[in-house]
């Protein structure tokens, strides 16, 4: 369990770095991957068929259908990478490691004595980390990208610190994903369309 | 009986997929139509069942007196905004050269948006409530970004940006609240809010503070307070007029709705002081940062998007003060806030379609080029900005005595200069809409019937809330409020 922790954190300080469009996609597949094998270790670990089927789900819809999408915008999206991002890869690697230290500081301050506490930590650095990508990267898909590391932070808090919701919230929660990566997809296929890149500081049209 | 809590559900489900069958505009509408009416008249029918019977309930399904305004609004603006789609979206599509396809694709998101809404409000479950609330963020960005035109899809993009990343955290809150659930050994039923807010007492008092912190930031960007209220005005500003009507009036309801779900359970255990501060200071803040805005506006529809942040940080305000006089005030003003923005939503889709423009300055002399438009115009601001002797007023008025009778002489003063400042706002930029001289030529563009149906029934609705709140009424708002608050 703790190696798929560190490799898990190693994915999300990879995301804070890439620039290939391709790449970054391929490292939330690796991403989404250990998160179901860390339910199904759960699993094992405690014999209950829930996790088998919330992992399996996992399996489904992050690492098929989700990259499987985003693999498709990517395809469209020639010669589209990061460039110029608001901080750069050293700056933002350094802030995720922040994020991690802020992470450990907030399981402390919360949760005092926990015993999972170092998959809290990475959840909670995971869901840090996913909102800084979303803050400081420009390309859209690494945005979506970003925002998918988030959730697979929310997935793993919820794994650790209470062995995971009821399958019938998960089902909808992984449900909204899917449709969010679907809509989001669209709207940056319409982005590139319009505006011919699909760099999101360009959109500051409205204001005030 | 309960099974007519399906219905709801099904009704807006079988309504998307049969507009999707007609050949033609006209029977696309009809179609809609039909199955609007159906729906508003099945919401009708369970909110006469929860007043007579108190509640519903089947399976994970759940509906109170509380759900109950809700479904109102929704049953209410569902239905109007059908009403309004039936004539504007037709003329969208001549003017936008669109075709039949595209309106299919508008009415069938329409009704799975209202599907979400309702969802949201008669689900008991808190993760489930989660599922809905992002689903509505879902289901409207391609409303939003509907004309696909750059303004349009920058507005989509942010919306579900801003939106599903306040909405993680609000997921963060949930499954906070899920762990002080199982510590307190209350394991059976995964955050049931029936379960939560009885067993209230028994919940860590740290852990619920600690889970609402999440969960106000993440419904809170929702609903468009500020500082979280950046994707209101692009997302409502640049939505199809029937869309911002509803995006306005009902899913910021929604959002508040699903933060007084939060709010009851934390008053049952953290206690009410913790929340007060915090919602108090929201709301206020939510008002004065929509004030600058409101005074220097050019678009008319983002004004109108603007003064929906300012309702909410009233609303929000209201639920600070959280005696049961200012939660009915809340609660009366959501009703009335709902159904009078919306129309003045309606309203700014016929203007910018009669004048080509949504510049405030190029709209001009409203009254003398169509003086029945003008007449409805001038109602709605009236209303709106809270004139007597209208609903808002009215609902403004109980907030503002509630809150120098629950004793915040200094928040009611602030509240009170605050919401004077932007009634001179409003009412200044939209007397320069209805009065002066038609500037060049007005488009004759003729409204059709069943939208000035829509914008009158409104009227009607928040006139007579103004002036008598019937009694059954009264008696719902009353155990609405007691549901959220108490006592």
């Amino acid at each position: 369990m703790n190696l798929l922790i560190i490799l898990l954190m190693l994915t999300a300080f990879f995301l804070t770095r890439v620039t290939n469009l391709r790449t970054a996609v391929g490292i939330f597949l690796v991403q989404s991957a250990m998160i179901a094998l860390a339910s199904i270790v759960i699993g094992i670990e405690t014999g209950e068929i829930h996790y088998y089927i919330a992992g399996l789900l996992t399996v489904v819809i992050k690492t098929a259908i989700i990259p499987y999408m985003l693999f498709a915008i990517v395809k469209r999206l020639s010669k589209e990478r990061e460039t110029n991002s608001v901080l750069s890869p050293n700056v933002s690697s350094l802030a995720a490691a922040g994020a991690t230290v802020l992470a450990y500081g907030f399981i402390d301050q919360a949760l005092p004595g926990v015993i999972s506490r170092d998959a809290l930590a990475a959840a909670v650095s995971l869901v840090l980390i996913g909102l800084q990508i979303i803050i400081i990267r420009r390309q859209a898909v690494l945005q979506i990208v970003g925002l998918n590391t988030m959730e697979n932070g929310l997935y793993l808090l919820s794994l650790s610190v209470t062995n995971g919701l009821p399958l019938i919230i998960e089902l909808g929660i992984v449900f909204d994903m899917l449709v969010a990566v679907a809509v989001l997809g669209i709207l940056t296929y319409r982005i590139k369309i319009s505006y011919s890149s699909t760099d999101t500081t360009l959109l500051r049209k409205l204001k005030g | 009986m309960s099974s007519v809590l399906y219905g709801v559900l099904l009704v807006p489900l079988i309504t998307a997929g049969a507009v999707l069958m007609p050949a033609s505009s006209r029977g696309v509408k009809v179609v809609n139509i039909i199955g609007s009416a159906v729906s508003s008249l099945l919401l009708g029918f369970i909110i006469y069942l929860i007043n007579t019977s108190g509640y519903l309930r089947l399976g994970a399904l759940y509906a109170d007196h509380l759900s109950s305004l809700f479904l109102t609004v929704i049953a209410v603006l569902s239905f109007t905004a059908s009403l309004f789609s039936a004539s504007y979206m037709e003329k969208e599509l001549i003017t936008e050269k669109q075709d039949l396809k595209a309106l299919k694709r508008y009415y069938f998101l329409f009704n799975i948006f209202c599907l979400t809404m309702i969802s949201v409000l008669i689900v008991e479950n808190l993760g489930l409530m989660w599922v809905a609330v992002e689903a509505t963020t879902l289901a409207s960005a391609l409303l939003v970004a509907f004309y696909f035109n750059r303004a349009a899809i920058e507005a989509a993009w942010k919306y579900v940006m801003v939106c599903t990343v306040g909405i993680c955290l609000a997921l963060l809150g949930t499954i906070l609240l899920y762990y002080a659930q199982l510590s307190a050994g209350l394991g059976g039923d995964a955050l049931s809010w029936l379960v939560l807010k009885e067993n209230g007492a028994l919940l860590d008092e740290r852990m619920i503070k600690l889970a609402f912190v999440f969960i106000i930031i993440g419904y809170g960007t929702k609903v468009g307070l500020a500082p979280m209220h950046t994707w209101l005005p692009d997302a409502h500003s640049q939505a199809p007029s029937p869309v911002s009507g509803l995006l306005s009036g009902a899913l910021l309801s929604c959002a508040i709705y699903v933060i007084m779900r939060n709010i009851a359970i934390v008053k049952a255990s953290a206690g009410f002081e913790f929340v007060q501060q915090l919602l108090m200071a929201l709301g206020l803040f939510s008002i004065l940062i929509a004030i600058p805005f409101l005074l220097v506006q050019h678009d008319v529809k983002r004004l109108l998007a603007y003064s929906s942040v300012e309702h909410m940080g009233i609303i929000t305000f209201a639920l600070g003060i959280g005696t049961p006089l200012s939660v009915y005030g809340a609660l009366l003003h959501i009703f009335n806030h709902a159904i009078a923005k919306s129309a003045l939503f309606y309203m700014a889709g016929v203007l910018t379609r009669e004048y080509r423009t949504k510049q405030i300055l190029r709209i001009k002399g409203l009254v003398k080029a169509k003086p029945a438009l003008g007449a409805i115009l001038l109602v709605l601001v009236l209303i709106i900005t809270g004139s007597p002797p209208f609903g808002v007023f009215f609902s403004k008025f109980i907030i503002t005595w509630a809150a120098f009778a629950a004793g915040f002489k200094l928040a009611g003063g602030v509240f009170l200069i605050l919401v004077a400042a932007v009634f001179a706002g409003m009412l200044y930029y939209c007397c320069q809409m209805l009065f002066g001289q038609p500037a060049g030529s007005v488009q004759q563009v003729s409204i059709g019937k069943p939208a000035m149906a829509a914008m009158v029934l409104s009227v009607a609705i928040v006139a007579v809330t103004g002036l008598y709140v019937p009694d059954f009424f009264n008696n719902a708002l009353r155990l609405a409020a007691a549901i959220v608050i108490g006592g």
